[in-house]
């Protein structure tokens, strides 16, 4: 009997015991215990890249122009008499409604056969990754795009400071759930809830390391669409889900409001009784993914880590792997990956609001 | 959801504080609502106050015109505005962009330069009368054209051209501006008449008082000075905002003896509190606990029916009649004199670049205007209805075939965005340049619960 099964017939069991005993007397036993849980808050985040000294296996090449050198090359005479309409807005449109037409500058690709991530759809593909433990099948075409993007590297702005961000603000606070837990090494039936916590993450004296312990409330009233629960299970302190549609708050910068969607989101997680660190994975929506980066990270902003949206969209476009839009043929999602890193804390499901308390 | 019904459907409980805001502002509509009280100081002869309808108390010429100063702001690559004492705002015809922002090369050829207005056309200067002597923070200062100009506090003083009638002040805000955004004009005032525990937060929904220390200030439905509901236990959650053993009335304020020796301020006849706990500024959170409400000396006069409130990720936005956000535009060119490019009246190539990659028509598809319904009225000159051309986004001639009615905020018309797909939706939230704070759209927000975005 599977342990679904068994949980379905011991609730129908117990409300119906629970029914014949209110009916008869006052209930006085405790409550049965809960199914074991265990929560997570989110403390890091970074695209997964795979990176080697210097850049040297992945981006032979170098890294990719940003909006500066693309201007400098589009606009070379300094003394030109250059409109705002014919070169800035000109750029700034690009952004906007980005184009899939071929532009005068080489895209660089992220090379070599390595990538971190998921095996997103349980195959091995002639354009899958292997992973640097050997892993075959591991999907992530979004690392090709801005692998050699110097703003997503671990070097860069965006990776710095988006972390930052997910650390300081509360937007983007993403706490997991794990429910049905018999044992944190082996269980192979367990739910996975997503919520957006509301709460600060608890760290050390000094501000340099997260502490397990911390307690975060669950966003219920803004935070509605990023409610999930799916399925997962745990085999030697490997979380392994299944697949799931999933928003995501991404706060970037600026007090921007900016979400990320997957399709068929998984999470790989290795567990701790104290921390959760792994991928979370799955097929980003190209124009929510690509969207998001321009509503959170402006053309200046871009410009610190070379990073030309109009030049990757056209690169997302291209390399886009799955959900294809049934009229087009297009593809609509990217397989990509978070690398991510999760800190333990208690979920508490107490209501927020408190009664007025007046006479 | 409608306005009007927040007020009547199921939804209520959850709205009252959804809020205080949405709820309140149409609760006011066509009532008299309470304007904010300010300070009396000393001016000159030929100015006075006027109380806008959404920035509260402003000074303004005797025939109304709201003045304005422009104090300097540092932008990406360096200053612009005035200096105390020195007014540069004058009849010089800038054709090129100054570089004071990012990643774009200086000396770019502005749009239109032909139909560009001068700063000195767009913000003639208040100028000061012979004889005219300072008095209080109000000063003389000369300009370069050797006209002398009035200042407040030593900035200079202008009246705005997209202002027509007492009351408007179209012209900037008072609302905190964006790092990125112009070098902004803002309406000067007097001080508001608080006791120096208090503050003034310019929010979309009103100006909400709140401590010096920025933390909301609440009350209790029913509850007066003689009759405290708020009991001991109440007290824990909800921290009486304690007068000084000496305070005194001041305008609307008024202290209590909450128990012997124990004074209490209140406000406009309601004891006030903060809420225990609460750590953001300028929060609305509080509102959500029945019976509790935000205070606000001056609320926002209310959007017209057209209108509805959504909850999105982060808070409650303002959205069309289908529940679509509503956007605001925010435009300023990279002139020196950072003249603004947001209202229908100047040129619209820089709109029409992040809304329609140049393209009009493109543009009406990806922003619409929100259309005004026929006899649909505003309660106020915030909110108006404007006939635009919509192949040149300037405003229609009369009679023109073509032209349609939009709403207007502050002049200004409000968009939604195709790509929002169901209410509460704010994906354009950010689009353009400089996260939508320079040439680009931000959500009409009423009320952020993460961010300050309704401040």
């Amino acid at each position: 009997m599977s342990k679904r099964f068994r949980r379905l017939r011991a609730a129908i069991a117990v409300s119906a015991t629970m029914a014949a005993a209110m009916a008869a007397a006052p209930v006085t036993a405790a409550p049965a215990s809960l199914p074991k849980s265990i929560g997570y808050v989110m403390t890091d985040e970074h695209w997964a890249l795979y990176e080697t000294p210097g850049a040297k296996q992945e981006c032979p090449k170098g890294f990719n122009l940003g909006p500066r050198e693309q201007f400098k090359l589009l606009f070379p005479d300094p003394h030109a008499k250059l409109s705002v309409v014919d070169s800035q807005l000109a750029r700034e449109s690009a952004v906007w409604f980005p184009s899939t037409t071929k532009e005068p500058f080489e895209f660089l690709e992220a090379q070599g056969p390595i990538a971190l991530g998921i095996n997103l759809d349980g195959k091995v593909g002639p354009n899958d990754f292997t992973s640097p433990q050997g892993e075959h099948g591991i999907d992530n075409q979004l690392y090709r795009v801005i692998g050699c993007v110097r703003n997503y590297r671990r070097e860069g702005e965006l990776g710095i400071i988006t972390t930052k961000w997910r650390q300081q603000e509360p937007f983007n606070r993403l706490i997991i759930e794990i429910t049905g837990i018999d044992s944190l090494e082996n269980d192979d039936d367990v739910q996975v809830t997503l919520y957006r916590g509301i709460g600060d993450i608890m760290m050390n004296a000094s501000g340099s390391e997260y502490l397990p312990g911390g307690t975060q409330r669950i966003d219920r009233r803004w935070g509605k669409r990023y409610i999930r629960t799916w399925h997962g299970s745990i085999k030697n302190g490997l979380l392994t889900t299944d697949a799931v549609d999933a928003w995501i708050p991404e706060m970037g910068a600026f007090a921007d409001n900016s979400q990320l969607f997957f399709h068929g989101m998984r999470l790989q997680l290795q567990l701790t009784p104290t921390k959760a660190v792994g991928f979370m994975g799955g097929y980003a929506d190209v124009d929510v993914w690509y969207y998001a980066l321009n509503t959170a990270w402006a053309t200046h902003h871009q410009s610190y880590g070379q990073s030309s949206a109009p030049s990757i969209y056209r690169a997302l476009r291209r390399l886009a792997d799955a959900y294809p839009d049934p009229k087009t043929g297009q593809n609509e999602g990217i397989s990509s990956a978070l690398e991510v890193a999760f800190t333990q804390a208690y979920v508490d499901h107490s209501e927020p609001l408190r009664s007025a308390g007046t006479k | 959801m409608r306005l009007g019904a927040l007020c009547r459907g199921l939804l209520l409980p959850l709205l009252v504080a959804v809020s205080g805001t949405a709820v309140t502002m149409a609760a006011d509509a066509g009532a008299a609502a309470p304007r904010e009280e300010y300070e009396q100081v000393p001016m000159p002869a030929g100015f006075k106050v006027v109380v806008a309808d959404f920035e509260g108390p402003v000074f303004a010429d005797e025939r109304g015109r709201t003045l304005y100063d422009w104090p300097t702001h540092q932008l990406r690559n360096g200053p612009a505005g005035e200096l105390k004492g020195k007014p540069h705002c004058d009849d010089t015809h800038y054709t090129k962009t100054a570089g004071l922002m990012s990643p774009y090369p200086p000396g770019l050829l502005l749009p239109e330069t032909d139909k560009r207005p001068t700063c000195a056309a767009l913000w003639p200067p208040v100028i000061a009368p012979e004889g005219a002597s300072p008095i209080g923070k109000w000063t003389v200062v000369q300009r370069a054209d050797g006209r002398r100009q009035w200042a407040y506090d030593g900035f200079a003083l202008y009246t705005s051209a997209l202002d027509h009638e007492e009351g408007d002040v179209n012209g900037g805000t008072k609302r905190k501006t964006h790092g990125d955004s112009p070098a902004d004009r803002e309406p000067v005032a007097p001080p508001s008449l608080l006791p120096p525990q208090f503050a003034i937060a310019e929010q979309t929904t009103g100006r909400l008082l709140v401590t010096s220390q920025g933390a909301s200030v609440y009350a209790l439905a029913n509850e007066r000075p003689d009759n405290l509901l708020c009991d001991a236990g109440c007290a824990k959650e909800w921290k009486p905002v304690s007068a000084p053993a000496f305070a005194q009335a001041k305008g609307a304020f008024s202290v209590l003896e909450r128990e012997p020796g124990i004074k209490q301020w209140a406000f406009r006849g309601e004891p006030l509190y903060t809420r225990v706990g609460e750590e953001r500024e300028h929060s609305l959170e509080g509102s959500d606990v029945p019976g509790w409400h935000n205070v606000y000396t001056q609320r926002a006069p209310p959007p017209p029916a057209d209108f509805t409130v959504q909850e999105s990720p982060g808070g409650l936005v303002l959205a069309d009649s289908r529940g679509r956000t509503v956007y605001i535009y925010h435009c300023g060119d990279d002139a020196l004199d950072q003249l603004a490019c947001d209202y229908p009246g100047a040129s619209q190539v820089y709109r029409f670049a992040v809304c329609g990659g140049g393209d009009p028509a493109r543009c009406r598809q990806t922003f619409p205007y929100v259309l005004a319904t026929p006899g649909v009225k505003s309660a106020s000159r915030v909110w108006s209805v404007l006939a635009i051309d919509p192949n040149t986004g300037h405003l229609a001639q009369p009679g023109q075939a073509d032209s349609v009615n939009v709403w207007a905020f502050r002049q200004r018309p409000v968009f939604t965005c195709a790509l929002d797909s169901q209410p509460g939706d704010l994906r354009a939230d950010g689009w353009g340049e400089f996260n939508g704070y320079r040439n680009g759209f931000k959500a009409f927000w009423l009320r952020d619960d993460f961010t300050d975005n309704a401040g």
